[in-house]
Parts: C-alpha cells; sequence; structure tokens
C-alpha cells in the first residue's frame, strides 16, 4: 500500500463524530470609520501614508520620501527575480486595503516577478480610496471568485524582533514601506 | 539527558536572566491581550476557529484528497510521507535530484520535529537557516527555544559574540539594528544563490489547492521566489476547508503570537511561477495516531501561535531548551508524549495546571486537562516519575478522605509556618529559588464556617 493510501486509511479507521463547519463568521462589527483604522494600522506597522488626488500629488509626495533614489515603475515581466536585485524603490498597484490591520492584497499579474516587493530595498504601493475594507472578513468576500497564481496581504515594512525583542525594520524585504491612497 | 526539573534547574542559576526572561514574554503575553481586546468579537471567533478545527479533523480524509486534487491540478507535486524519516528521504530526493549542495529554509517547525537539518548535513547538503532568530540559534548549534521567537533564551551581547565569530562583525557590537543588517546582507547572498528553498506552512486550503505561509521578515518570500524549486513541508492537520476560514485564522494568529495586528507577509502560493517546480509534502508522523486518542486529538488543532508559552509561569521561568523537545511550552508537552511516551514522562508534570494556556488558545484547546490526562496515563502505565506518583497517589487518597484532609490542612500550615525546612528543603524540587510563603492562621475552611455562623 502506498504511503498516502496508509495514512487515509489510518484517518478512516476511526470515524470521529460528525461535526459541521461552522459557516461564514457573521458576528464581526462592522467599522464606522475604515479609512481612519486603515491610517492607524499603518502607523502602527510602522508604514507612511499620504492621500493624493492625482499622480501629480503622488510625485511630489516620492520625491520627499525618497530624494535621489531611483524609482522602478515598469509592471514589465522580467523572467529571472535576480534582474531586480538593485531595485531601490518598488512603485507598484495595489488591490485594496484592509482597515483593521493596514495589509494590502497584491498579486503576481501586478508586479514584474514575485520576488520584487520583496527584493527591493522601498516599496511603494498605490491604493484607490473605494477600494477600502473594514475586516479579514470582508476581504475574503471581496477576494471570493478572483483566483491568483501567487497572492499576499502586506502590512508594512518587513522587520524582525528576534535580538532580545527589539524590533528592528528591514529585515530581509523592504525596509520601508510609503502608501499612496488615491482619490480614485 | 536531563529532565525538565534538572533543566530548569540550571535555567534558573542566572536569577538575573531567568527574570529577563520572565518578564519579556510576560509582555508579550501582555501585548496579545491588548490586540486581542480591540476586537469586541474576539471570544466568537475563537469558538468560531476552534468549530473549524473540529470539522476539520471529524472529516479530515475527505480534505486531505480534494486538498491534493486542487493542487495537482494548481501544477503542484504532492508527496506524503508516514514519518519523519520517510519526509527527509522525500526531500533529500528532491535536492539530489536537482545536484544541489546548499538550500535556504524559512521557519517550519515540521522541520525541526523531523530533524531535517542533521539529516541532510550528513548528506552533504548545506541547510541555511534564513529566519533570523532560526540562524542566530544555527550559528550556536542549538535549537530553537520558542516556536516564534526561536532565540528568546538569548541577549543581544550573546547575539554580537556569535556575530563576531561566524560573520566578522566588531567584537563588542550588540546593537540590534546593526546586528540585522549584518544578518541581513550575509543571508541575501544565500537567497540569490539557492537553487532550492524549503517553507512550511501555515494554512492549507482544501477548496483551492493553496497555502499559505506567514512571516515577518520576507525570509520565505525571498527563498521561494528565487529558487528553481520551492518544497513546502506540512503536518496534515494543516488543512482547512474554504478560503474564507482564514479570515478568521488570520485575524487570530498575529494578535495571539505577538500581539501584531497581522504579520507582515501572509502569502498565498497556488502556483509555480514560470518554469518553477513547487512540492509539497504532508507528513503524518504520530498524527493520525493522535487523532485516534479522544482525550488528545484536540491538540492536533494548534496554529502554532506560542501564546501558550508566553503566558506559562513555568516556561517563562525555566525556558524552551528544559523542554528538550522542538516544540516546547504547554501545547509541546501534550505533543511529545505521543511520539515517545517514556523521554518525554516529565513534560506533563512541568505544569502547574493553572489553565492559563487553556484561556489565551485562539482555537480552544483544553491544554491544562490534556496535560492532566497525560499524567493519569502515564501513571497507570507506570511510567510517572517516582517522586511525582507517590506524591499523587497520596494527595489522590487525602482528598477522598474530607476529614483527614482538614486534618492534613492544618498540619500543613503547622509546618509551613513552625518547620519550614521541611517543604523548603532540596528534595522539593519547586522549592528552589523559591521562599515558601507565610502559613495563614486559619485555614479557608475554618474562616468560611466562622463567617457563616
Ligand atoms: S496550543 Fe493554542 S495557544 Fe498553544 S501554540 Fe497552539 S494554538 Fe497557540
Amino acid at each position: 500500500m502506498s504511503t498516502r493510501d496508509e495514512i487515509l486509511r489510518a484517518i478512516q479507521e476511526n470515524p470521529l463524530p460528525v461535526k459541521s463547519h461552522p459557516g461564514d463568521f457573521q458576528a464581526y462589527v462592522h467599522s464606522e470609520d475604515p479609512m481612519g483604522d486603515f491610517q492607524a494600522s499603518l502607523k502602527t506597522v510602522g508604514a507612511q501614508i499620504f492621500f493624493c488626488k492625482n499622480g501629480h500629488e503622488a510625485q511630489i509626495a516620492l520625491d520627499g520620501q525618497y530624494p535621489s533614489m531611483v524609482r522602478y515603475t515598469s509592471q514589465e515581466v522580467v523572467t529571472s527575480g535576480l534582474d531586480l536585485e538593485d531595485v531601490e524603490v518598488l512603485e507598484i498597484q495595489g488591490e485594496f486595503g484592509v482597515g483593521e490591520n493596514g495589509a494590502i492584497w497584491l498579486r503576481d499579474d501586478h508586479l514584474p516577478h514575485r520576488v520584487a516587493p520583496f527584493i527591493c530595498q522601498h516599496l511603494v504601493i498605490y491604493i484607490r480610496k473605494s477600494t477600502l475594507v473594514g475586516t479579514m472578513h470582508e476581504a475574503y468576500d471581496r477576494l471570493e471568485g478572483s483566483y491568483a497564481d501567487f497572492g499576499f496581504f502586506l502590512s508594512g515594512p518587513s522587520k524582525t524582533a528576534d535580538i532580545e525583542q527589539s524590533l528592528v525594520i528591514g529585515a530581509h524585504g523592504a525596509r520601508s514601506l510609503t502608501v499612496l491612497v488615491m482619490d480614485n | 539527558m536531563l529532565n525538565h526539573a534538572e533543566a530548569s534547574e540550571q535555567f534558573i542559576q542566572d536569577a538575573e536572566r531567568t527574570t529577563w526572561h520572565d518578564e519579556t514574554l510576560w509582555f508579550v503575553r501582555s501585548k496579545r491581550d491588548k490586540a486581542s481586546k480591540v476586537i469586541p468579537e474576539w471570544e466568537d471567533l475563537r469558538d468560531h476557529a476552534s468549530q473549524i478545527k473540529d470539522h476539520v479533523l471529524a472529516n479530515l480524509g475527505q480534505y486531505l484528497i480534494e486538498f491534493e486534487a486542487k493542487a495537482k491540478a494548481n501544477g503542484v507535486h504532492v508527496h506524503w510521507a508516514k514519518d519523519a524519516e520517510e519526509h527527509n528521504q522525500i526531500v533529500y530526493g528532491l535536492v539530489a535530484k536537482h545536484g544541489s549542495k546548499a538550500l535556504v529554509k524559512s521557519k517550519s517547525m515540521l522541520t525541526e520535529e523531523c530533524h531535517l537539518n542533521s539529516f541532510l548535513t550528513k548528506k552533504g547538503v548545506e541547510v541555511v537557516d534564513t529566519d533570523l532568530g532560526e540562524r542566530i540559534v544555527q550559528f550556536r548549534d542549538e535549537v530553537p527555544s520558542h516556536i516564534v521567537l526561536p532565540a528568546i533564551h538569548l541577549k543581544k551581547e550573546d547575539v554580537g559574540e556569535t556575530f563576531h565569530q561566524h560573520l566578522g562583525t566588531p567584537k563588542g557590537n550588540k546593537d540590534p539594528q546593526f546586528l540585522t543588517e549584518a544578518a541581513r546582507q550575509h543571508l541575501r547572498g544565500y537567497f540569490l544563490a539557492a537553487d532550492v528553498a524549503i517553507t512550511g506552512v501555515n494554512f492549507a486550503v482544501a477548496e483551492t489547492g493553496e497555502f499559505v505561509v506567514c512571516t515577518n521578515e520576507g525570509n520565505a518570500d525571498m527563498g521561494a521566489h528565487l529558487a528553481k524549486v520551492h518544497i513546502a513541508c506540512m503536518g496534515i492537520e494543516k488543512i482547512i476547508p474554504r478560503r474564507k476560514d482564514l479570515g478568521v485564522f488570520l485575524r487570530l494568529l498575529a494578535r495571539s503570537a505577538t500581539g501584531q495586528l497581522i504579520t507582515t507577509y501572509s502569502s498565498h502560493f497556488a502556483k509555480p511561477r514560470e518554469g518553477q517546480e513547487m512540492h509539497i509534502v504532508l507528513v503524518d508522523n504520530g498524527r493520525t495516531r493522535q487523532l485516534a486518542r479522544p482525550e488528545f486529538r484536540n491538540s492536533l488543532k494548534c496554529i502554532r501561535c506560542a501564546a501558550c508559552f508566553n503566558t506559562c509561569p513555568v516556561y517563562r521561568r525555566s525556558g524552551g531548551h528544559s523542554y528538550h523537545q522542538p516544540v516546547a511550552g504547554p501545547i509541546g508537552s501534550i505533543l511529545a508524549p505521543n511520539f515517545d511516551k517514556k523521554s518525554n514522562v516529565d513534560l506533563p508534570f512541568a505544569s502547574t495546571l493553572c489553565g492559563s494556556c487553556s484561556n489565551v488558545c485562539p482555537v480552544k484547546i483544553n491544554i491544562h486537562e490534556q496535560l492532566w490526562f497525560w499524567r493519569q496515563d502515564l501513571m497507570k502505565e507506570g511510567l510517572a516519575p517516582a517522586g511525582k506518583s507517590l506524591s499523587m497517589k497520596g494527595m489522590a487518597w487525602i482528598l477522598s478522605h474530607p476529614k483527614i484532609y482538614r486534618l492534613a490542612g492544618a498540619m500543613g500550615r503547622f509546618v509551613v509556618k513552625n518547620l519550614p525546612f521541611l517543604v523548603n528543603n532540596r528534595l522539593n524540587p519547586w522549592a528552589k529559588q523559591r521562599e515558601m510563603p507565610e502559613a495563614p492562621k486559619e485555614s479557608f475552611q475554618t474562616w468560611y464556617q466562622s463567617r457563616k455562623s
């Protein structure tokens, strides 16, 4: 018998009492101000946030944030992630944001390469104001039926506290995160 | 090998460090409290998570089959391993097939459980742990002392010295920012060069065949997205039915673990990228055995958040290494006897049964009750440590005889008050580094009786 069948048989040998799936989590409290929550969450996770009416305002914000750094804006697919090794600032488009934890959903078909938002030194994400949701439940409702080969929630710059619990920003991923919330 | 009490005795030799360890973990526990209290529906969430896990365990076979089919349809290779040995062989087979001499690995308690590192090292493969805490303990030839904070037993001076020896950082430099930067530079080289990346799995979704990996550092992603081969290793209990269930678990996990709102990265891997090979290894290693034991089945609901470690008064003052198991703390003490009763008899006794672990557990595992069940089981089989079984038998006898219970209480108060050396002696391991409290003049019972009359 294959290991697979052995494991499955071991499981089936001991049928357990029926326990039904509890269904969707209904008990969550809707936020009155997801944008206020989002802003507060981003502060907690160590990210910068700017509200911009248009591209011009976004450029001014970024010039202030990352003076004299080269910004990589192309979404064109690159075959080897190693080609992005020297990217200083990467600008990408996020799908939507989550108020309660500052997470932003990103998917690989909007990236030059899956490793791009990890290998760059600094990360800039544009999201539309209207896309904000309150909780993770709403986030997954929104993702229902939308399928990415690789997708992820990102909340803040990479960090660690593995040395005596001292928080250090910039572990292996981006050293800073700037979120630009666009009017439309 | 030292048992838990003996190893703890060594740990508490350094009183200052013990206090630091204790207070630091308590601080993490307090952060968990704060992060959970801002969610008004927190208790409902725990209930919900617990019910989803119960449902999974009751239908595990079916969900594994569904997950396998979906993952395969996504172009992912699925392997099954009945034990640690088979798991290690599968991983080695893949590494050898690609002629790889070095690989990068992100945190995976399963690979610790299977002792994958030493297995691969013996075969001449260099394994580079990329989580900062894990890299630190790997340099020191140690194992993680905590499943979320692997190097929590170390002070920054220790890390500075270790990095001085292994990475050539200036002697005496113990600045966390500086040392983290040194590790970033050092590990980047490995990320860029590695052909194979191994990651753990936090959740595997039967409905879509996706698996989710959560980190703060970004090391799992750096490894997986650059390597030609990604191997994800998971215990069979990591399955959840639907993608929507992730909403429940991702809200609970980081808040319970470190008091964060969510981990920095929650990555959903569905298909390999263009030109990449992706493998999943589904591992039993005693899990089906635990599933068949009604009183311990619940332990398989664990999402490895470590909240039970941080809150445990015994863990905080004895350190992870005293548990001599890859998973320490209260949950480790329930899992370990399932692997081997004899060498782990001490662990279910390494608890005060205060129940704090069960109170914080995000999936509502009855941890302290299971510790108690193991004690009974080990006693029945005559495996319990000698002192414990004697005193437990004595205690059971006293508790079942109310008159003697009252007398014993009076005697106890007399002893603590007039003959403190009898309890404060070297034979009582719990008296080490502790002062016994002053005994009350009257017992709770006499006080209660006098209040009633
Ligand atoms: S037993 Fe519960 S509290 Fe402990 S690590 Fe597992 S999920 Fe967390």
